[in-house]
């Protein structure tokens, strides 16, 4: 009995992989099909191709308006430029198998390999849904609201011919300058597109079928007006539907591909402790580190010379004071340590989680239309004054910094009188 | 000049900075176009050139006086008048839109055709008219909602209202000839399908896509919007209502996105989440030896966190050292903030450590090259993000504008603060060492450093008096 059972089962869980590896390339840009990764596992040459051009369109960025990856020359690059991008990124992201990096750059091998590497990003983070809200087709008119998604996917490196030789300060007084002109055309363009989205938002006003949204967006006037456009929408509407549903399959069978993936990982011979190899560290790096530490120290020092004397004189003083005392000065560190807290918050990565985060769709209602779902502008505006303010301080010190800097260096020539500019 | 290495470095950082500026303004003009395009159609008051009707223009482009009021445009002018009133009549009594619609439209038409069999006065005048009263009328329209008698009212005292503007003396004059003109043959057969469409359905108001007339608002209604095809320019502007096919596929779209996001918590998830640390385990263990689960690029982010940290604790130990306190209390608060401060900054020393050790004692893949560093500030959205977006509700133009311009004042600030970080890095030494024009040197460093590059000191010799 249990055993025809197992059989049974076995049965159900051969056919149900090939099912889940079939939703997940069906999700997947570029996804191969099952039996690649069956050769994959062991490590057959030819299914080595087609995984290095998926881990190349998986990791490569996107370009802006949310198109697939393509670079800016028009056509896929090389399988070597393929095999180096897609090296370097895993080294970059921590991928601990060295195995990898010693590939060859013809991409003709390695193909379980691959299919690790492609395991090990997709255990790692939720990388379908990032790849899917990549490429989302944008139905509403959209603004980030942070800019970690822009941060996050480095532009592609224009090969630019540099200035070889030395250049004068003043060139680069000129950059700056022509940096702050461009900063000021884009604030009076975004100004202008302000303007037109709250007419075109007022003026369709109620043709929205979704009562929570009530007016169109831009890309659905566009829709309206433009029969051929409105088809390509529908068209990748339709498909994203498509790869959206293979998620949610994929979702629900893909215990049956991490099993599989053990037995993979069963497959290769382990790796070799490693041999001492003493990675050099960056001139970049190694000077970033070395400021904050100095910086740090320094803090520390002034700190301490601060805080003890008060803390002397402050024992000094309370010695004979009475037990009423006591709760005021729990109450006292209470307050400062909220404080405390909110300040760290501003550079810690876990506490701003209640910061609004994401592309946002905006929507024009009119004021007091309060408790329905989505952020109120006014409440984001505060949130962002604040962040601005906490930039503006780090600037101001920054600056500062420099200005100390330069007096200090300034003043070991004597004969000269210094008159800075009018302060702001 | 600047040294060759050093001057590389910085223009290329400059260069970067200025085509990461420019891309944003190439998005940005692209929405434009997009933009401006679409609202042409509803307000191409400023070009008379795409005009549909056609009109010979007798005189310039203002409003001239001396256009003489016809007995022919007090005609037309009454004409409108009776078509709406008969629209508005129509509606109160109509129960079935249908056979109403056509019977409407042909009487309407009727009306039209004898309206536009006058002469033309000038176009521009009318133009000129509605670029001017352009402000009030959709007010007026707007708020009469319900009452669709108030709408032909509305038009009627916005017309009357426009020659009293224009005009002075004489009462219903010429100024809004031409507009009557043009407003039967596609007002007057729309007007009552607009009411008609609006019994049907919706509590929404009146949509009158004039080219003329800026519109009030959409409209809902059950025609398909196949047979809409009256007005002017812009076809389905009566119902714009969107496509069967792509509400559908956008309502299944978002449906699909709700699941995909709530499903990361569910009870087959959990399975899944061992499975997959399990594997990353093994996957750890396989590599030999214990990796540091740190990436060079977290590393170097974090890195960035702490100079930022190590800015705002100074600047809030300055805070409170330059705060006076006044009584025992702020005293002993200033005393615990900066007792705070100080265990907060050994405690970023020792993540420094940490990192730091991390880079030497382990395999860490080379830094990013050509990474721009993250952002100065980070954002935490980290756990579980949406995956699709929500809703921003603001409620005018100016918040809409004032949003935007935070976000990209912070962009900026961003993008100053890097520079900064680079060029102090890169200029501070050469400052340091004495050369050749050293004073322009200092003196451009200066202003680049702590000015923004927007002002200038200024060095006086101090020359002895003999």
């Amino acid at each position: 009995m249990g055993r025809r059972r197992r059989r049974v089962d076995r049965g159900a869980a051969v056919g149900a992989l090939p099912k889940a590896i079939a939703a997940l390339s069906r999700t997947l840009p570029a996804g191969p099909s099952p039996e690649i990764f069956r050769r994959a596992k062991f490590d057959r040459p030819e299914a080595a191709p087609a995984l290095w051009q998926l881990l190349f369109r998986v990791l490569s960025p996107l370009s802006a308006d949310g198109a697939s990856a393509s670079p800016a020359q028009g056509e896929p690059p090389s399988t070597e430029a393929q095999v180096r991008a897609v090296k370097s990124e895993l080294r970059s992201q921590g991928y601990p198998r060295r195995a990898l990096a010693q590939l060859p750059e013809d991409g003709s091998q390695g193909s379980r390999e691959l299919l690790l590497a492609l395991a090990w990003l997709l255990a790692r983070g939720p990388l379908l849904e990032r790849l899917l809200a990549q490429t989302r087709v944008r139905l509403g008119d959209e603004i980030p609201l942070c800019e970690c998604e822009a941060l996050a996917r480095p532009g592609a490196p224009v090969p630019r011919v540099e200035a070889d030789g030395p250049v004068d300060i003043r060139h680069l007084q000129w950059l700056m300058g022509k940096l702050r002109f461009q900063w000021r055309k884009l604030i009076t363009s975004q100004q202008e597109q302000c303007a037109l989205l709250g007419k075109i938002h007022s003026y369709t006003r109620g043709c929205h079928s979704d009562r929570s949204l009530g007016h169109l967006s831009v890309a659905e006037t566009e829709l309206l007006r433009d029969a051929e456009g409105g088809q390509q929408l529908l068209r990748r509407l339709e498909s994203e539907n498509v790869c959206l549903e293979a998620a949610l399959r994929w979702r629900r069978q893909e215990l049956v591909f991490w099993r599989w993936m053990d037995t993979v990982l069963g497959t290769c011979p382990p790796e070799a402790s490693q041999p001492t190899f003493v990675p050099r560290i960056p001139e970049r790096g190694a000077g970033e580190w070395e400021l904050v530490a100095r910086e740090l120290q320094a803090l520390q020092e002034e700190l301490r010379g601060a805080a003890e004397p008060r803390r002397a004189a402050w024992e000094a003083r309370v010695g004979g004071w009475g037990p009423e005392w006591s709760a005021v000065q729990r109450a006292s560190r209470e307050a400062v340590g909220l404080e405390l807290a909110a300040l760290q918050r501003a550079w810690e990565r876990g506490g701003a989680a209640a910061q609004p985060h994401g592309p946002c769709r905006l929507v024009k209602s009119d004021a007091g239309a309060s408790g329905g779902p989505g952020l109120r502008a006014a409440q984001v505006i505060e949130v962002l004054r604040s962040r601005e303010a906490c930039l503006e301080a780090v600037l101001c010190q920054l600056q500062r910094q420099c200005r100390q800097e330069l007096a200090r260096l300034a003043g070991a020539l004597p004969g000269l009188i210094w008159i800075l500019p009018p302060g702001r | 000049m600047l040294p060759a290495d050093c001057s590389r470095r910085l223009v290329a950082e400059l260069r970067d900075a200025l085509d990461a500026c420019a891309e944003r303004q190439r998005q940005l003009e692209r929405s434009l176009r997009v933009s401006r395009r679409l609202l042409r159609t509803w307000e191409p008051a400023e070009t008379p050139a795409p005009q549909p009707t056609p009109a010979p223009e007798t005189s310039g482009e203002a409003p001239s006086p001396e256009s003489t009021p016809s007995s022919q445009d007090l005609k037309e002018l009454e004409l409108l008048t009776q078509a709406l009133e008969k629209a508005v009549r129509v509606r109160k009594g109509i129960s079935k839109t249908g056979e109403r619609h056509k019977a409407l439209s042909l009487k309407s038409g009727s009306a039209a055709t004898s309206a536009t069999t006058a002469s033309a006065p000038s176009r521009p005048s009318g133009q000129a008219s509605c670029r001017v009263s352009e402000t009030k009328p959709p007010r007026g329209i707007q708020q009469t909602v319900v009452p669709a008698r108030g709408l032909p009212e509305s038009r009627l005292l916005s017309v009357g209202d426009r020659t009293r503007m224009g005009r002075g003396s004489r009462a219903t004059k010429p100024g809004p000839g031409p507009r009557d003109q043009q407003i039967p043959p596609s007002a007057a057969l729309q007007a009552p399908e607009a009411f008609t469409l609006k019994e049907k359905g919706a509590d929404v108001d009146c949509w009158l896509p004039q080219p003329l007339w800026k519109p009030c608002s959409g409209l809902e209604g059950g025609s398909p919007q196949s047979a809409a095809s009256l007005s002017t320019g812009f076809p389905d502007r009566i119902l714009l209502r969107l496509p069967m096919a792509y509400r559908k596929a956008a309502s299944r779209n978002s449906r699909l996105w709700a699941q995909l996001s709530s499903a990361q918590t569910s009870d087959s998830m959990d399975a899944a989440a061992t499975a997959k640390t399990q594997f990353l385990q093994k996957m750890q263990m396989t590599s030999g030896g214990p990796g540091s689960g740190l990436s060079a690029a977290a590393v170097e982010a974090e890195v960035g966190l702490l100079r930022t940290a190590c800015l705002l604790l100074r600047r809030r130990m300055e805070e409170v050292l330059s705060a006076d306190p006044a009584d025992c209390m702020q005293e002993y608060r200033c005393l615990l903030t900066l007792e705070g401060l100080q265990a907060i900054t050994e405690q970023c020393l020792h993540r420094l450590q940490e990192l730091r050790a991390a880079v030497v004692g382990r395999q860490l893949g080379p830094w990013p090259v050509g990474r721009r560093p993250g952002a100065s500030l980070p954002c935490g959205g980290g756990t579980d993000p949406l995956w699709s977006p929500q809703l921003l509700l603001y409620s005018s133009t100016q918040e809409l504008q004032t949003l935007e311009a935070l976000r990209l004042r912070l962009a900026m600030l961003d993008q100053q603060i890097h520079l900064e970080k680079v060029l102090m890095a890169e200029l501070l030494p050469l400052v340091g060492t004495q050369g050749p024009h050293w004073l322009a040197l200092c003196r451009a460093v200066h202003s680049l450093l702590c000015e923004g590059g927007e002002r200038f000191l200024t060095v006086l010799r101090d020359e002895p008096a003999d």
